[in-house]
């Protein structure tokens, strides 16, 4: 089941950058969603997956602080709903789950109950990734043949091919490096899809910038969009944000 | 210069009255803090006219305007004025949570003064001008819920009045159209505004002090206003958005506050506020623009909206602070203590700070908080 999840959103993203500049005939897909307790608490699910269908989504990837929220949404829209697992059991775990090794054990009770396409967004900068939470993470996510939502410096997406080459990364916000890192990355690591999540630079007032650009033509179909709802007031954006 | 705060001056000498017999000694800034203390001035600023603004300047606009902003004259309902949400003897501002016009607005009220020196208006730079910020509570409906035509066929009926606009725009209002009444009305009111200045403060005269290697003077501010200070250009880096003599770099940040609106849906905030500059025909690209040039208009002419403008909302400047609460663009944060607390343990999550943002939590000290606190109240 995890895999055949896994199989169709990246087919889906074999439309690739033509998912940008929507339409009704072009399926959009927000690879970025959170739902977290705080969003939960004033956007119930329904609520919640209207939003996301008024916004004209195909799917959405979602995540949340606890995983209780993603479980209450693919439950409410699980042909909308893809349900990403992440790492993290409330707010504030960004930088300390890393070195919290009861992770390792909520993961894989999770993974052995629920759907899920992937494990992240999750952060992780130097060497991180070579701790022993985020190396059974990279090894749960071979054993599932699910990706990984990385929000990290080009080095942990190094390691995490290092550990396991034949992973399928997608890398939160394009690791918020230049086009040049960008460019690097792709043409290493074939199984790597960039997400354009909260970053601008590409394009500004409807005109994309040249060099990015040339990026997005030398690989149509490895960029991802998405909102990134960080704050439950952002749940708000995904409309304005796929219009 | 209209100084407002009556008594500050009186203020100014009892506070340092009791610093001069309390504080023995002075901090040491080190030469970067003494930099970054030194940007903060001089006060007051010297103010030339909006050239946008063809009557900015001119005494009898400013009169004429100073009228208008305290009559109920531009209310539909003539119940309300400029006045009720900016009070002069509040700072002119309402001291309430959430202003409240007609009805209920979503957002605080900001107080009037300094104006001359931003560049956008209103908590989400819905205007880029002056003039074009003060037609706004004018039409809105939840304000003094006016309209062009109304305000013009007032006027026009109105002898007091009319000979007053003819005074500054020499023409009766029966020879202008309504669009155009209600632009210069807007530019009456700006010229009165921007002669709105805070007066000098204890800040002021130790920043000088310390220009000029004062020490005696300098050691009249009190010892933990000056401690406060080195925390604001310091650890708190609080000089990052609260720049310059007037104390805000004037544009747009995410402060870690909620911006549900307490009415329900959104507010976008800088967001919202480049769509109502995309829309407006009150800009400083438009035709009411009078600098032919239109050379003021730039910064509007390249502003784009991003991701991060979601829920982004001005920076006030931070003098006259203490008279300002509450805070905030929502007024959920009623006292200086309340605001400073929020920047010491800011939820960096709700922030996204990697790929923006300058906010990190603080995590200040009780002795640092107050210290904070006293300084802000010298502003």
């Amino acid at each position: 089941m995890h895999k055949a999840l896994t199989g169709f959103i990246f087919g889906l993203l074999s439309v690739g950058i033509a998912s940008i500049g929507h339409s009704a005939d072009r399926p959009l897909i927000d690879a970025h969603i959170h739902y977290s307790h705080d969003a939960w608490e004033g956007l119930p699910p329904a609520k919640a997956v209207a939003l996301l269908r008024k916004a004209g989504l195909k799917k959405a990837f979602v995540s949340s602080s606890s995983d209780k929220g993603t479980q209450l949404l693919y439950k409410t829209a699980p042909d909308l709903i893809v349900p990403v697992l992440r790492p993290y059991r409330r707010r504030g775990e960004l930088g300390s789950w890393m070195h919290d090794e009861s992770v390792i054990k909520l993961l894989e009770n999770r993974l052995s109950t629920n759907k899920y396409a992937g494990i992240g967004e999750f952060h992780a900068y130097g060497n991180d990734v070579n701790t022993k939470v985020l190396r059974r993470v990279i090894s749960l996510a071979k054993q599932y043949g699910i990706f990984l939502h990385s929000h990290s410096d080009a080095g942990v997406i190094d390691g995490i091919f290092k550990q396991n080459p034949d992973a399928r990364v997608i890398w939160a916000h394009s690791g918020f490096t230049d086009p040049a890192e960008i460019r690097t990355m792709l043409k290493k690591y074939k199984n790597l899809w960039s997400d354009l999540a909260f970053r601008d630079e590409h394009a500004t007032n409807g005109k994309v910038d040249p060099s990015w650009r040339k990026l997005f033509q030398d690989f149509p179909d490895r960029f991802m969009i998405g909102t990134d709802t960080f704050a439950p007031e952002r749940w708000y954006y995904v409309i304005e944000h796929a219009t | 210069m209209h100084h407002f705060v009556k008594g500050m001056f009186a203020s100014l000498g009892i506070i340092f009255a009791a610093a001069s017999s309390l504080a023995s000694n002075q901090n040491t800034f080190s030469e970067d803090e003494r930099a970054a203390i030194l940007s903060h001035g001089p006060w007051p600023p010297k103010l030339t006219p909006d050239p946008s603004n063809r009557v900015s300047g001119n005494q009898t606009a400013i009169a004429f305007g100073r009228e208008l902003f305290r009559s109920r004259f531009l209310s539909a309902s003539r119940r309300h004025s400029c006045i009720t949400c900016h009070n002069p003897n509040r700072a002119y501002a309402d001291g309430l949570a959430l202003s409240s016009g007609v009805s209920k607005v979503d957002r605080n009220t900001i107080s009037l003064a300094n104006l001359r020196l931003n560049r956008w208006f209103g908590w989400d730079g819905g205007s880029d001008n002056l003039w074009a910020q003060s037609i706004r509570p004018i039409l809105d409906p939840r304000e003094l819920n006016g309209s062009a035509t109304m305000v013009a066929k007032r006027l026009r009926n109105d002898i007091p009045f009319s000979r007053g606009y003819k005074a500054i725009f020499n023409a009766l209002p029966t020879n202008h159209t309504d669009e155009d009444i209600l632009v210069n009305l807007g530019k009456a009111l700006a010229a009165y505004q921007e002669t709105i200045v805070t007066p000098r403060t204890p800040f002021d005269q130790f920043r000088e002090a310390l220009a000029n290697n004062d020490n005696q003077k300098a050691n009249l501010y009190p010892l933990a206003a000056q401690r406060g200070l080195k925390i604001f250009v310091g650890k708190g880096k609080c000089g990052l958005c609260h720049q310059g003599a007037n104390f805000t770099n004037g544009e747009f940040d995410d402060a870690g506050v909620r911006y549900f609106k307490p009415s329900g849906g959104i507010d976008k905030g800088r967001f919202g506020g480049i769509q109502k500059l995309e829309k407006s025909p009150y800009t400083l690209l438009g035709r009411y623009n009078d600098n032919p040039s239109k050379v003021p208009g730039v910064a509007t002419r390249h502003v784009a909206r991003s991701h991060q403008n979601w829920g982004q909302f001005r920076v006030p400047s931070l003098r006259n602070v203490s008279q300002t609460g509450p805070y905030m663009h929502d007024g959920s944060l009623t006292t200086l203590r309340d605001v400073v607390m929020h920047y010491s343990s800011l939820n960096e999550e709700r922030l996204h700070l990697d790929g923006r943002g300058l906010l990190r939590s603080l995590n200040l000290s009780h002795q640092e908080i107050n210290d904070l606190i006293a300084f802000l109240e010298t502003l």
